[in-house]
């Protein structure tokens, strides 16, 4: 039995006992990594299953070695009893093993609604597409889900939080058993991720079994019933989601505890401006922005989705245009509005998508870590290969940036760990101002620390560390002031130790 | 279904068919604009028998455009178009010649076209070689049998079947040429399969993000095989058209034609980076081009300065396509 969210029919009796998808003994190497190492996966119908571990546990390509993504080299995969022999998507997607990938796998130049239907389009009369129900349907179930996007839009015009919504319906668009979502709510406000939840829950009373991936423990203890955690590409445990607190959960993960998730060790920040941004504003959203940020600082940026933290991130390090104002990094104005000059002066950015912004996907780990600063290794002319190998070795040592080699390509690295590349490309350009936007997305919670670690002593080396977040935690255990905007405008700049959970919101509302 | 039926969507074009309707409004935009000069200025050109005369020229990079456009909108490449109206010509005159037969000829040119377009498509989609190197190698190869076949002499159309003249010289309601109405209508076919077949948007998944479209459980190496054998069987058919023109199988036909027809697709809008562009665009890339030379000819210009002006406005047409979209996509 396999249903339809948009149209569930009566035939929805969970037969219980019968797993939905069983894989058995999974392995999978790829050169240099043992990705997934004798793994077991049993997914009931009905029920929602939690997969969790750090980042380069093997999360994602067991995920897409049941989508046929990647072929297994050992075990099996049987549906309801039966083997299943999955050579590509297309056997997959047929099983009714619907994914919502952890990467955007959308075309961009293509509507909304045609994404929604990409998999199999509905069609009329003599096989020619129905472009009306194609329409009618997915406003249907934007609609059903309660998501607030627009099916005329032009995808690639989206930003990353519509497209992961685009994701989310398409998954539910045809008849599924088991349904997959890859850290489905990365860069989904909570509204957003409780609505999200609802649906869940709805698969779930349809008999369809879920199988969930997040590095956030919140949302796993909200929506699972049984977790699963991977550790370096092996099956540690699978438990009812009542054994576990919090403790066990990371203890699993990591296998080792965390102290403390924000450990400070920087001192208070100088008084010495590193940033100064006046009278900021933009032809799309920012009006009137102006505010300064200290070296030795961490300002953080509050905002609910679309109040203009990402807008702002780019305008002041010269990516976006500007329509007026000034932005000085050392008392130097950021004169002609250019990344090359920003980079110049020592502000950087570090995306929130990563993938389409910050990667060069096909170039190796080294290339990508050094691609800011090669003037730094360049020696008459020519890049002094082995200094800049041995810097990067450095980074990827102090990060545990996950990898086979330098070599690697970058696209084959892991979220997380290809997350830590970037980071570390900007600090080894030796910077006076890094803007982050969204640090933590898509991280795992080790990994998580060793991030605000890295932050805090990137600002006690005296760095203006200016932070786009929408995580309140961080917020309030990482940042000197924080600073929250709403609609393209700043509404509050306080210090931490003034800032509350309420006020912070009340600004952010406006 | 009853949120469906709730739902107020209107039925209007998607966005992105108003983003292209936008492109090709500005193509005819152009191309009215091509016509109105040249209607002023050059003596004997805004009449029907000098507009229906263009037609027919275009017809030629009309029917191959839509090949070179769709293999353009997979996201690859085909060169060998030019060389492929000399060879199919060869079976075509040859076959009529022995049997008195448009159908056997015509027959066996879109075998050869077939075969040719499977070696093209097998090579590039299932052998995984880059289409530019393969479509050149076919074409330099292709070139090379034509004149070793030859022996760079034509071979006349000794059969002269009426049917087959009709093809250069027949017009419909003593208005249109043949040639023009076949164009027509295989414009029409493809471009509806481009938009309203699942096999059409199939071909624009593909070439606007390949692993996407694997993703979504399309063959990608089967549509980029399809797309070349279509684009080898157009180009086949323009070859047909061209051998009735001159009434033989010549070695040098179709010589530099493929870089007509990419120019005139480019201009058309349809990016060489694949998932982009339009057969209608296509379409009054080839009419604006065609116009362009029939007019500054009409001026008594030489067809050195016709080369240059064209260069020129391709590259104008393809960075002002450029900068807009650069627009459309950072705002
Ligand atoms: N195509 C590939 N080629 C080579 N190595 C790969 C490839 N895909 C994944 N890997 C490696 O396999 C391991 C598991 O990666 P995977 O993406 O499954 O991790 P994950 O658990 O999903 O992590 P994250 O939480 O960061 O998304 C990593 O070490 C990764 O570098
Ligand atoms: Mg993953």
């Amino acid at each position: 039995m396999s249903v339809d969210f948009l149209h569930p029919g009566e035939g929805t009796a969970v037969d219980t006992g019968v797993p939905a998808l069983e894989m058995r003994g999974i392995d999978k190497r790829f050169p240099g990594v043992v990705a997934l190492d004798n793994v077991d996966l049993t997914l009931e119908p009905g029920k929602i299953h939690a997969l969790m571990g750090e980042n380069g546990a093997g999360k994602s390509t067991l995920i897409k070695i049941m989508a046929g993504v990647y072929g297994k080299d050992a075990g099996t995969i049987r549906m309801r009893g039966r083997e299943l022999d999955i050579k590509s998507p297309r056997d997959s997607l047929k099983e009714g093993i619907k994914v919502v990938f952890q990467e955007i796998a959308l075309i961009s130049e293509f509507t909304v609604a045609e994404n929604i239907f990409l998999e199999g389009y509905p069609t009329g009369k003599g096989g020619s597409i129905d472009w009306r129900k194609i329409r009618a349907d997915s406003a249907a179930l934007f609609n059903r889900i309660g998501f607030n996007v627009d099916p005329a839009a032009r995808t690639g015009s989206l930003p990353v939080s519509q497209q992961q919504m685009v994701e989310i319906a398409r998954a539910l668009a045809h008849e599924a058993r088991v349904v997959v979502m890859d850290e489905p709510t990365s860069s989904l406000t909570p509204n957003e991720i409780s609505l999200l939840f609802t649906v869940i829950r709805r698969l779930a009373a349809l008999g369809i079994a879920v199988l969930y991936v997040s590095h956030k423990l919140d949302e796993v203890f909200e929506i699972a019933d049984t977790v699963t955690v991977l550790r370096d590409g092996r099956h540690v445990s699978t438990r009812p989601i009542g054994e576990h607190t919090n403790d066990t959960l990371i203890q699993d993960m990591i296998g080792r505890r965390i102290e403390s998730l924000f450990p400070r060790k920087r001192g208070t920040p100088g008084s010495k401006v590193a940033l100064s941004v006046q009278g900021l504003s933009t032809a799309k959203k920012l009006k009137d922005v102006s505010f300064e940020a200290n070296a030795g600082e961490v300002l953080g940026f509050f905002g609910l989705m679309g109040a203009g933290r990402t807008e702002l991130a780019k305008a002041i390090v010269g990516f976006d245009p500007i329509t007026s104002g000034t932005i000085s990094v050392d008392g130097r104005g950021l004169l002609p509005h250019d990344t090359h000059t920003g980079v110049r002066l020592g502000i950087g950015l570090l995306t929130e998508d990563r993938k389409s912004e910050g990667l060069m996907g096909e170039l190796p780990v080294y290339q990508n870590a050094s691609l800011a600063s090669l003037g730094a290794f360049a020696r008459m002319g020519f890049i002094d290969k082995a200094g800049e190998r041995k810097a990067v070795q450095d980074y990827v040592d102090r990060f545990r940036i996950k990898t086979p080699s330098l070599f690697q390509q970058i696209k084959n690295l892991s979220g997380g760990n290809q997350q830590k590349v970037l980071i570390s490309r900007w600090l080894m350009r030796g910077l006076k101002v890094i803007v982050v936007d969204e640090p933590t997305r898509g991280i795992d919670v080790g990994a998580k620390s060793e991030i605000f670690a890295l932050i805090d002593r990137l600002a006690g080396e005296g760095l203006a560390v200016v932070m786009m977040t929408s995580e309140m935690p961080e917020l309030l255990g990482l940042a000197d002031r924080i600073a929250v905007m709403c609609e393209g405008r700043l509404t509050a700049i306080m210090s931490r130790d003034d800032a509350t959970q309420e006020k912070i919101l009340n600004a952010a509302i406006g | 279904m009853s949120l469906a039926s709730t739902d107020t969507m209107k039925a209007g074009p998607s966005m992105l068919a108003r983003l292209f309707a936008r492109q090709e409004l500005a193509l005819l935009l152009c191309l009215i604009l091509v016509i109105a000069f040249f209607s002023f200025t050059a003596e004997n050109f805004f009449s029907v028998r000098n507009m229906t005369n263009v037609l027919g020229q275009a017809s030629l990079a009309l029917t191959a455009g839509i090949g070179c456009a769709i293999v353009f909108i997979s996201g690859e490449v085909d060169i060998s178009i030019g060389s492929l109206l000399a060879t199919i010509a060869l079976p075509l005159i040859i076959i009529m010649n022995d049997t008195n037969s448009l159908l056997l000829g015509v027959g066996g040119a879109l075998l050869f076209g077939l075969i040719i377009g499977v070696v093209n498509g097998y090579l590039t989609a299932y052998a995984g070689i880059n289409s530019l190197i393969v479509t050149l190698g076919t074409m330099f190869i292709m070139r090379g049998g034509v004149y070793l076949y030859t022996g760079q002499r034509a071979i006349p159309d000794d059969a002269a079947l009426d049917s087959f003249i009709a093809l250069s010289d027949g017009r419909l309601f003593n208005v249109v040429p043949y040639s023009a109405v076949i164009a027509i209508v295989l414009l029409v076919v493809f471009a509806y399969m481009m938009q309203h077949r699942p096999f059409g948007r199939q071909i624009y998944a593909v070439g606007g993000n390949p692993e996407v479209a694997r993703l979504a459980g399309y063959d990608v190496r089967r549509v980029k095989f399809i797309c070349f054998v279509i684009s080898a069987l157009l180009a086949t058919v323009a070859g047909i058209i061209l051998a009735a023109r001159v009434g033989s199988a010549q070695h040098t036909a179709g010589l530099n034609f493929e870089f007509q027809v990419v120019a005139a697709t480019v201009l058309g809008g349809v990016s060489l980076a694949g998932g982009i562009g339009s057969l209608t665009g296509m379409a009054l890339g080839v009419l604006i081009l065609q116009f362009l030379s029939n007019g500054l000819r009409g001026l008594g210009l030489p067809t050195e300065w016709q080369l240059v002006i064209t260069g020129m406005i391709i590259i104008a047409a393809v960075a002002f396509d450029e900068a807009k979209r650069r627009r459309i996509v950072g705002g």
